[in-house]
């Protein structure tokens, strides 16, 4: 990966794809459903949005094709996340916690 | 019975694209649908019983099956596609329900990317017709004298006029990119 920092901070749509992919590998549909369920029902990832990240992501070598398994409907296109994908989720996780922290201490320290 | 069918100029500037969405959508609501893509008239369904919700994406360099698996991905997410217009343009549609009207992009990052893509396009294009032109340019004036040259004027007011156009799509597209983000 030659420039991780580049891609932080990820936009909500590529942070949950890449989390939904890390989980699974998925298609499209798949990906939608489980990013609605997992912020429960808050992001609601645009058909347009999806197609343009995806494209996006492949192109930056974050995820990958995956083979359609044998008997499921071969015109959805699989994907799953590759080391670099990982690498970038977890970096910026990292990057998430530290703001967390920052804004939880601060809030604390007021008293509030 | 045969629905009744009518041809409606459907031309826009892609800068205008969302005036475009609006407008379908109003026919829609008239009971008047979209169908197909023409050169410049489009053809418009009549059916009373139906609402659509109308969108337009922008997408190039879709080949065939890169457009089924394309087209496939917006149906899943519950997206009806309809036609497509000069390969750039693809019209999708969904019965309208009350409420939020859904979009296709839904957030400000990829609606600004969506906006500077367009932009690119437009660039290229411009950046195209210039070298097209200086070439032509060039031919012209070693013809100066020889041959009747007549021509030269009425296509310099065409080449002016498309240049004028892409400019100002290319200044426009990057102040919505802007826009979005602010």
């Amino acid at each position: 990966m030659k420039d991780l920092k580049e891609m932080l901070p990820l936009t909500e749509a590529f942070y949950y794809i890449l989390v939904a992919l890390y989980a699974e590998p998925s298609h499209g549909y798949g990906m939608m459903q489980d990013v609605e369920k997992m912020s429960g029902g808050r992001v609601k990832i645009g058909a347009g949005t999806l197609y343009t990240a995806l494209n996006t992501l492949l192109n930056k070598g974050l995820i990958d094709n995956f083979p359609v398994p044998e008997g499921t409907d071969s015109r959805r296109k699989m994907y799953e996340i590759t080391q670099d994908g990982k690498t970038v989720v977890a970096a910026e996780i990292a990057r998430l916690e530290e703001l967390l922290e920052s804004g939880k201490k601060a809030i604390v320290a007021k008293g509030e | 019975m045969e629905p009744r069918r009518e041809k409606r100029v459907h031309l826009f500037f892609s800068w205008n694209y969302e005036q475009e969405e609006e407008r379908l959508n109003e026919l829609s609501l008239q009971g008047w649908h979209f169908e197909k893509a023409g050169a410049i008239k489009g053809t418009f369904v009549q059916d009373k019983t139906i609402r659509y919700t109308y969108r337009l994406d922008y997408q190039t360099g879709l080949k065939a099956e890169k457009k089924e698996e394309y087209v496939e991905l917006y149906r899943d997410a519950g997206w009806e596609y309809v036609n497509s217009y000069g390969a750039m343009w693809h019209y999708y549609r969904r019965p309208w329900e009350p409420g939020d009207q859904p979009r296709l992009y839904s957030d400000r990052e990829s609606l600004a990317a969506l906006y500077m893509r367009i932009q690119k396009v437009m660039a290229v294009m411009l950046l195209v017709n210039f070298v097209i032109l200086s070439a032509n340019l060039m031919n012209w004036l070693r013809w100066l004298g020889e041959k009747h040259v007549g021509f030269i004027i009425p296509v310099i007011a065409i080449y002016l006029l498309v240049f004028g156009l892409l400019g100002y799509g290319v200044v426009k597209m990057g102040k919505k990119a802007k826009a979005v983000m602010e």
